[in-house]
């Protein structure tokens, strides 16, 4: 009983921090650190640099010796002095975010930042809560880039939250810090993984999953000039290039083998992440082999289509295909 | 932290070494041999590491090392005395750990156990410059902690930020200083193992002599009023009252005295001194004055006849002597005030007949002598004026070099020799006096004083080492006489100097010391102007306690109450911390340039705490609209403002007509944030 007390408030508590943060920190795309953003509090080095001089004043006193005491008081007024001195190196820190699309699952993402300081900043560590910690040795007015890790992200939309950046510059007595929200989000495709099965598809019966929706040279849909080659058909000379002088060239067309190829989500499947990887991994394969595919999700579809597009739609869609755990969490 | 794990760069590595050297040398004295020899290992070990040619020492090494020399320490502990021990121990850890340094945490171990090495070294040197020398090591310490973020900046940058932030904070360092309540020792140290220097507790012929031989500095005086000349200044520390023929010792009354714990002794000093009563006949004199004793490792304080002082830890025993709680192990500064009292105008058979024995069939030809005197004159005082004539009277001798003497040592110096010093002749003295029957003992001490005119004390040193007598006369209590000085008044009026050649007794064994500048009046100024330097370190630093502290407070704040100290550390702490955050480049007093753009931006802020802000690529004109649309109340103001600003901002114009717009701008500008103001006061009180 006590420990779901316990429990509760320090959830009502971190709540209450993180509502209270967002207001005084709202998400921007820029942001630049100042006093209302800065959080100073002593380091375990610092809490042992003043239990240092506690020892030392003892020491002192009872020798009454006062150039110990002396000793001790310099050694507690220099933690004061630190304490402007590490607010003064994160004060007019500024961190930008630049967007960047198209990440796995599985795989590490990164999140590019770009920070600038107006004076130089000594060593700065950025770090989302609970990943992998990154520092600039220095940062100076002109803007450096860090790529900011995130492991082992989910498939859908990654928010990584708030970014911690602390410093403990000069002597490490005072961790300063801040937790700034850059709004960054990403999106994450499903991690592709190799389907041992055939592919599931919807097409007429007959058509090999291997060549079907491939393209081969046709009469459908243009592709582009090349070189004539005698014994091709008058009638797909490309006659205006002709006369504009630049040689004999011929048209080519294209056209899908057979039907197109519809991939779909067997929903009863116990295991839907997995289906999705698999669908991703597909769409990765037709995408290779250029040939034309479309996607039916849960009642949404995607016309047949092929090119690097056409993959980032499918993709798209497969990511953000709700996941179950959510939705179970959410009833 | 993850931070932490990093490794130590080689700018750190230069940086420890350093301060290594510079923490250890200082403490030279405290370290034993073997102590220094694992030191050096540990140095040379390191310096390979840092030039690459030697591995880091296994784990299994340094463990096996640290036991061994834990181990070594514990069995020569009583030997060297606990905090001797102790700081070796410190060091020791403190160079293996050296060595065996593989992170950043281990870096800010070893930083913080140099500051206490540096803490200790504050416990035998004290004087200035050995404190800013200190400061120095103190900075180059802290700048260890700042390499490790330097990791490529140079040397110079890393010095200069550490000392700018160690001078930075030296400000509020002093003021906690001030302020910050001096307590008493809150429990017993234990006391270092050195050699006791000045007067020992026992005095036999000859011991004094060896005093006369140093020329170091036993404790300087101070006084408030004026002061007694030089003939006065006899600075009484021990008094003895048991003689065996061999030595003088003092008296177990005394001695008993002395271990006595603080807590339950039942002499306080106050409580002496008020049962007292006052030499009617004369006029009271009282002299006020405070002592700086130099460390001795003894007990024994010093003071001018009835000393009397109010300090927690000095206790003043049945003999009229003053006893700290603790040996001097540091320069100590006290107040004494001295009255003319008479001292114990009664005593108790049993203290008279402890000053009246004598060893039996001891120096059977100064008996003889005494006898006579006491035939020839009745009356005590007589008889004693009658003796310290005799000294005159014969070819008696005074030199530091006096020939050897036999079994009854009195008679050989008294009958045969005729030379000696103060011991002898005090001794002599005191001898004769217990054979008439008048109670005597011997007191010793040091005479005289060296002034110094330009800070106003008295320099003590130990070659002003004396001994004389104290008689005690019925009514007139003990009083004091000093045969040495019917034999060479000089030493008495005048002081040492005026009769030993320097040369001969207190610098043959240290020709180099600072009084043998005497001789050249030049050298001499300067050395008294150190010497004052020196002497205003001792006082107001050294020697800073509660009532100086409660001076200097009140010199500040007049009355001193606790809201008034408050208030004071509060107000200094601001002001401090805004000239730190202001050298740091933190606060710009400098405002804005540029105030039409404040005139202008303060009015467009105020609107967006409306909900209505600029968005940073929107101009003014484009903004203009949108307020002209959200708040209809203000357009007319809004427009001519932005109006305003735009012809300043973008037009060309002469100075004068900028002036004029410039006053429109600022006047439009106060007008529309009252004007704001007032329409969201409305507003508020519409909704509550």
């Amino acid at each position: 009983m006590q420990k779901h007390g316990d429990k509760l408030t320090r959830q009502t508590l971190t709540v209450g921090w993180n509502k209270w943060l967002s207001r005084r920190l709202p998400a921007s795309k820029q942001v630049t650190l100042s006093h209302k953003s800065i959080f100073i509090l002593p380091s375990g080095f610092g809490l042992a640099w003043l239990v240092l001089v506690v020892l030392l004043f003892l020491l002192g006193t009872n020798y009454q010796n006062n150039l110990i005491m002396a000793l001790s008081l310099l050694l507690l007024s220099v933690f004061n002095t630190c304490i402007i001195y590490s607010y003064k190196n994160l004060s007019g820190l500024t961190l930008t975010s630049k967007q960047q699309t198209g990440y796995f699952a599985g795989s590490p993402i990164y999140y590019p930042i770009q920070l600038s300081s107006k004076q130089q900043a000594v060593e700065i560590q950025c770090q989302f809560k609970g990943q992998p910690l990154h520092t600039l040795k220095t940062v100076t007015a002109q803007a450096s880039q860090l790529l900011v890790t995130v492991n082992n992200p989910h498939r859908g939309v990654n928010r990584p939250g708030r970014l911690k950046i602390e410093s403990r510059y000069p002597l490490g007595l005072c961790r300063a810090w801040s937790q700034v929200d850059l709004d960054l989000s990403q999106l994450v495709f499903a991690k592709p993984i190799n389907d041992p099965n055939p592919i599931r598809f919807i097409s007429k019966p007959g058509d090999d999953p291997q060549t079907s929706g491939k393209y081969v040279t046709g009469v459908d849909e243009f592709k582009g000039l090349k070189e004539y080659q005698t014994g091709e058909p008058l009638k797909q000379i490309a006659w205006k290039q002709w006369a504009q002088g630049r040689g004999m060239l011929t048209k080519e067309f294209e056209q899908p083998q057979g039907s197109p190829m519809w991939l779909t989500l067997d929903e009863n499947s116990h295991d839907i992440e997995l289906a999705l990887s698999h669908l991703a991994w597909q769409t990765e394969q037709l995408t290779a082999h250029n040939q034309v595919f479309g996607l039916t999700l849960s009642g949404h579809s995607i016309p047949p289509n092929h090119g690097q597009k056409h993959r980032m739609q499918v993709q798209t869609q497969l990511a953000l295909f709700p996941r179950k755990t959510l939705l179970k969490a959410h009833q | 932290m993850s931070g932490e794990q990093q490794n130590i760069s080689r700018h750190t590595l230069m940086w420890l070494l350093i301060t290594n050297i510079a923490i250890l040398s200082p403490l030279y004295q405290q370290i034993t041999l073997w102590t220094l020899a694992i030191c050096a290992i540990c140095i040379f070990w390191r310096i390979g590491i840092y030039l690459g040619k030697v591995a880091k020492p296994p784990k299994w090494l340094v463990t096996a090392l640290a036991i061994a020399s834990a181990a070594t320490l514990a069995m020569i502990a009583k030997q060297i005395g606990i905090l001797n021990a102790m700081v070796n121990l410190l060091i020791l850890g403190y160079a293996l750990k050296y060595i065996e340094m593989r992170n950043r945490r281990d870096v800010q171990a070893v930083v913080l156990v140099g500051y206490f090495l540096i803490a200790f070294t504050f416990i035998h040197h004290q004087s200035l410059l050995s404190t800013l020398h200190l400061l120095i090591v103190t900075i180059i310490n802290s700048c260890v902690l700042i390499s490790l973020f330097h990791d490529k900046a140079n040397f110079i940058n890393t010095a200069k930020l550490g000392s700018k932030i160690l001078l930075q904070s030296l400000p509020l360092a002093l003021i906690l200083f001030l302020v910050l309540p001096r307590l008493a020792p809150l429990w017993m140290v234990p006391p270092q193992n050195k050699a006791q220097t000045g007067l020992s507790d026992s005095v036999r012929f000859g011991d004094i002599n060896e005093l006369t031989r140093s020329s170091a500095l036993a404790f300087r005086a101070t006084f408030s009023g004026a002061a007694p000349t030089n003939e006065q200044l006899y600075w009484r520390a021990i008094v003895m009252e048991d003689y065996d023929g061999k030595s003088w010792q003092q008296n177990p009354r005394i001695s008993s005295q002395q271990a006595i714990e603080p807590q339950t002794a039942n002499m306080t000093p106050a409580a002496t001194v008020n049962h007292l009563p006052a030499l009617n006949s004369r006029t009271l004199r009282q002299f006020d004055y405070s002592i700086i004793a130099e460390p001795s490792y003894q007990r024994w304080l010093f003071g001018l006849d009835v000393a009397n002082t109010q300090e927690r830890d000095i206790r003043l025993l049945a003999d009229f002597s003053l006893l700290a709680d603790r040996p001097i192990e540091q320069k100590r500064l006290y107040q004494v005030s001295s009255l003319e009292h008479i001292m114990e105008p009664k005593i108790s058979r049993e203290v008279a007949s402890t000053n009246l024995a004598l060893p039996q069939t001891s120096n059977p030809k100064t008996r003889a002598l005494a006898q006579r005197f006491a035939l020839e004159y009745a009356e005590p005082k007589a008889r004693l004026n009658a003796m310290m004539a005799y000294f005159t009277e014969q070819p008696y001798y005074y030199t530091l070099r006096p020939p050897k003497v036999g079994e009854q040592q009195i008679d050989d110096f008294l009958i045969t020799n005729k030379a000696g010093f103060c011991v002898h002749y005090a001794s002599a003295f005191a001898f004769m006096a217990r054979v008439t029957g008048i109670p005597a003992r011997l007191v010793t001490g040091y005479q005289g004083g060296e002034l110094n005119s330009t800070a106003g004390y008295y320099s003590i040193y130990q070659y002003m080492a004396h001994a004389w007598v104290e008689v005690w006369l019925a009514d007139e209590g003990w009083v004091r006489f000093d045969p040495t000085a019917m034999i060479a008044p000089e030493r008495v009026e005048q002081g040492f100097d005026a009769f030993f050649d320097p040369q001969t007794s207190y610098l043959i064994d240290n020709p180099f010391s600072s009084l043998a500048l005497r001789d050249n009046p030049f050298l001499n100024n300067v050395r008294m102007r150190l010497a004052s330097v020196d002497y205003f370190w001792s006082t107001w630093v050294l020697g800073f306690n509660e009532q100086k502290q409660q001076r200097v407070l009140k010199e500040i704040l007049g009355n001193v109450t606790q809201t008034k100290v408050i208030i004071f550390i509060i107000i200094s702490l601001t002001v401090i911390g805004l000239a730190i955050a202001y050298s740091a480049g933190i606060i710009q007093f400098s405002r804005s340039t540029d105030k039409h753009l404040n005139a202008y931006y303060t009015v467009c802020n105020m609107l967006a705490k409306r909900g209505l802000a600029r968005a940073h690529h929107e101009g003014p004109q484009a903004y203009n609209l949108r307020v002209s649309q959200s708040f209809p109340s203000i357009d007319a103001d809004f427009t001519k403002l932005t109006q305003y600003f735009i012809a300043l901002k973008y037009q060309n114009m002469d100075a004068k007509r900028v002036k004029r717009f410039s006053r429109l701008l600022i006047k439009q500008s106060r007008w529309l944030k009252i004007k704001i103001l007032k329409q969201r006061l409305a507003l508020n009180n519409a909704t509550t």
